[in-house]
């Protein structure tokens, strides 16, 4: 009886994990999958738009739907700006694969250190988006993390509707299917490239957001959550949208189960585990097309 | 024809010649002498480093967590079995060439991306197997106070700087040869045909498979051997080495000195170590400096300092020489 109930359990928490973990990766993917630049920064995006939640939470006194109205937009500017900045004049010399790995490493480098001499190495506490909890069925199940989950769900619908039908989530996965054609039809691909950017790091914004009453906000926390989505990014397959999602939740479940039997240090390990068994059997991922 | 790949012997004597007599000219300063030394263990490095990403295009991201592991072997070794340090350094190097071509078959059939995530993911593991048999690694302050090397009256170790700066130096200009022998080989020459068309080289009969194998396995004899003397050096090891600014700034190294321009790497180590050594008074914003030096160096000067020559030449001769002795530079 006691097992069921701590299966349930686990579940519950794989589940809602899985929605986060889900949106961070799917900002990388996106990137990935249009610029076929692996950003590294997207983990210190994640540990920024936490602190800025909580500089405008606990500076400012403000509520939670301002915070979102104001952290969301700033990081779509700011991945903007960071494509425009730094990759944009990278991309149209020889070798810019590993120019743009560099630089994105040394911008997660600059951003964690400015981040840790700005607010330095105590972790950061925000509050829950809604507190309280409730039971069901005998489970107990805190309102945050439904409401994590719904914002979740939406979100992915969204981004569906978004590259369905929006034109420039269509121009987006033009990029990614062939940027030669996607030129000759007329997109604007510098364009595409810098709001694919814009968009990864508002999700990363979201995800740091939900994710930051439950992690605490320090000036490392970006890396462990980029080291998941990393992961769910390659066992997903690179750039694609639904493997992304799946693997999202199958790791978060697999996390769920291996921390609550084996301890919390084993999380990243068993990351590691399942990506190098991915790559080594499958090295293009679930649904990765190569 | 022969393409002249890589190494420049009269920038390379020049540089030793200015190694060999520079420490003279610091003799009193300790602090100066060990920055050199280190330098020149990190110039080795990511020379090795350079021979997998710059020659063999190996997407390698896993060199600081082969330094580590040679690093450990030999304190680990030294400590727990009390062999003779000298045979515990060669041990670093022979055990992290066997880990690398582990890795190497790990990689085998995957390319580009894909490489540097399975091995980024060694650099990932690497600190969580320390702390976890930290009963016997030390865990967190790491491994301290074995004996250091002595070679006669000379003792190895940073509390004597002089002579173990020309220990070091000695080392260094030996696997730098290797490493220049390496690139100016048949297998040099197979690794540039792999990375420049792939396709082409296996058609003639280059094997992928066995290139990439001893690609991994040369480099990370090196690596490895390097962290081996780098612990013994400081008669210690922590993990603290496999933290992301270690793996940048060795990476910026690299890029500093140019991609797959031999001595380059070493002249970017000797520019990025001190640059790091000096900005320590800094304290919490030394990281956002070296940060900024990272980003800068990759948008200002992508091509690194030994791709200047050949930039700068066009110019002078456009600008002075005779009209129509214009040459072709074929491009990099």
């Amino acid at each position: 009886m006691m097992i069921a109930e701590d299966v349930v359990n686990l579940l519950i928490v794989g589940v809602t994990l899985g929605g986060m973990y889900a949106i961070m990766a799917l900002g990388l993917s996106f990137v990935y999958g249009v610029t076929k630049i692996f950003n590294y920064a997207q983990g210190a995006f994640f540990t920024w738009a936490g602190y800025i939640a909580w500089m405008l939470l606990d500076r400012f006194d403000l509520n939670y739907a301002a915070v979102v109205i104001i952290t969301v937009p700033v990081m779509f500017l700011f991945g903007l700006g960071y494509e425009k900045a730094l990759m944009y004049p990278l991309r149209r010399l020889p070798n810019w694969e590993i120019n743009v790995i560099i630089v994105s490493l040394g911008s997660a480098l600059l951003l964690g250190a400015l981040a840790f001499a700005l607010f330095h190495v105590a972790p950061k506490r925000l509050p829950y988006l809604v507190e309280g909890s409730f039971t069901l069925y005998g489970f107990l199940i805190t309102r945050h993390d439904v409401v994590t989950l719904v914002v979740t769900l939406a979100i992915v619908c969204l981004l569906v509707l978004f590259l369905g039908k929006v034109r420039e989530g269509m121009a987006m996965r033009a990029l990614a299917q062939d940027v030669t054609g996607a030129r000759i039809v007329g997109i604007p691909t510098d364009r595409v490239y810098g709001y694919t950017f814009g968009i990864a790091a508002a999700l990363a914004g979201i995800s740091g957001i939900l994710l930051a009453p439950k992690v605490l906000i320090h000036p490392e926390v970006g890396w462990l959550v980029f080291v998941r989505a990393f992961v769910i990014v390659v066992f997903g397959g690179l750039g694609s949208f639904k493997g992304t999602v799946v693997a999202a939740f199958i790791l978060a479940m697999i996390e769920a189960f291996v921390t609550f039997y084996l301890g919390g240090v084993w999380g990243i390990p068993m990351f590691i585990l399942v990506l190098i068994i991915v790559l080594v059997i499958r090295p293009r991922g679930l649904f990765g097309t190569w | 024809m022969v393409v002249k790949m890589g190494g420049k012997p009269a920038l390379l004597l020049g540089g030793l010649l200015v190694l060999g007599l520079l420490p003279i000219a610091f003799q009193d300063n300790p602090r100066i002498l060990n920055i050199l030394s280190l330098s020149l263990v990190w110039g080795v490095v990511v020379s090795a480093w350079d021979l997998s990403i710059g020659y063999a295009r190996v997407w390698s991201f896993g060199h600081i967590a082969f330094f580590t592991i040679g690093a450990y072997t030999t304190a680990l070794t030294i400590v727990h079995l009390g062999i003779p340090p000298g045979a515990g350094i060669l041990l670093g190097g022979v055990v992290t060439a066997i880990v690398g071509i582990l890795i190497g078959l790990l990689c085998l059939r995957l390319t580009g991306v894909y490489v540097a995530l399975v091995t980024f993911g060694l650099h990932i593991v690497l600190p969580i197997l320390i702390s976890w048999r930290r009963d016997y690694t030390g865990g967190d302050p790491g491994l301290a106070g074995f004996p250091p090397l002595q070679l006669g009256q000379y003792i190895f170790s940073s509390s004597a700087p002089f002579s173990s700066y020309y220990i070091i130096l000695g080392i260094s200009i030996l696997l730098l040869f290797i490493i220049y022998r390496v690139i100016n080989s048949p297998i040099g020459l197979a690794f540039v045909a792999l990375r420049d068309s792939d396709g082409f080289a296996r058609s003639l009969g280059v094997n992928e498979y066995r290139y990439k194998l001893i690609v991994f396995g040369i480099s990370a004899f090196i690596t490895g051997l390097m962290g081996a003397v780098y612990a013994s050096f400081y008669n210690g090891i922590n993990p603290r080495v496999l933290r992301i600014p270690t793996f940048l700034l060795a990476l910026i190294m690299i890029m500093l000195g140019g991609l797959g321009r031999f001595p380059g790497a070493v002249i970017g180590a000797f520019v990025i170590t001190f640059a790091s050594e000096f900005l320590r008074p800094l304290a919490h914003w030394r990281f956002v400096a070296l940060g900024a030096i990272v980003v800068a160096v990759m948008v200002f000067m992508p091509q690194g300092l030994m791709a200047i020559p050949e930039r700068v030449r066009p110019f002078i001769r456009r600008t002075f020489g005779r009209r129509h002795v214009e040459k072709e530079v074929p491009k990099v």
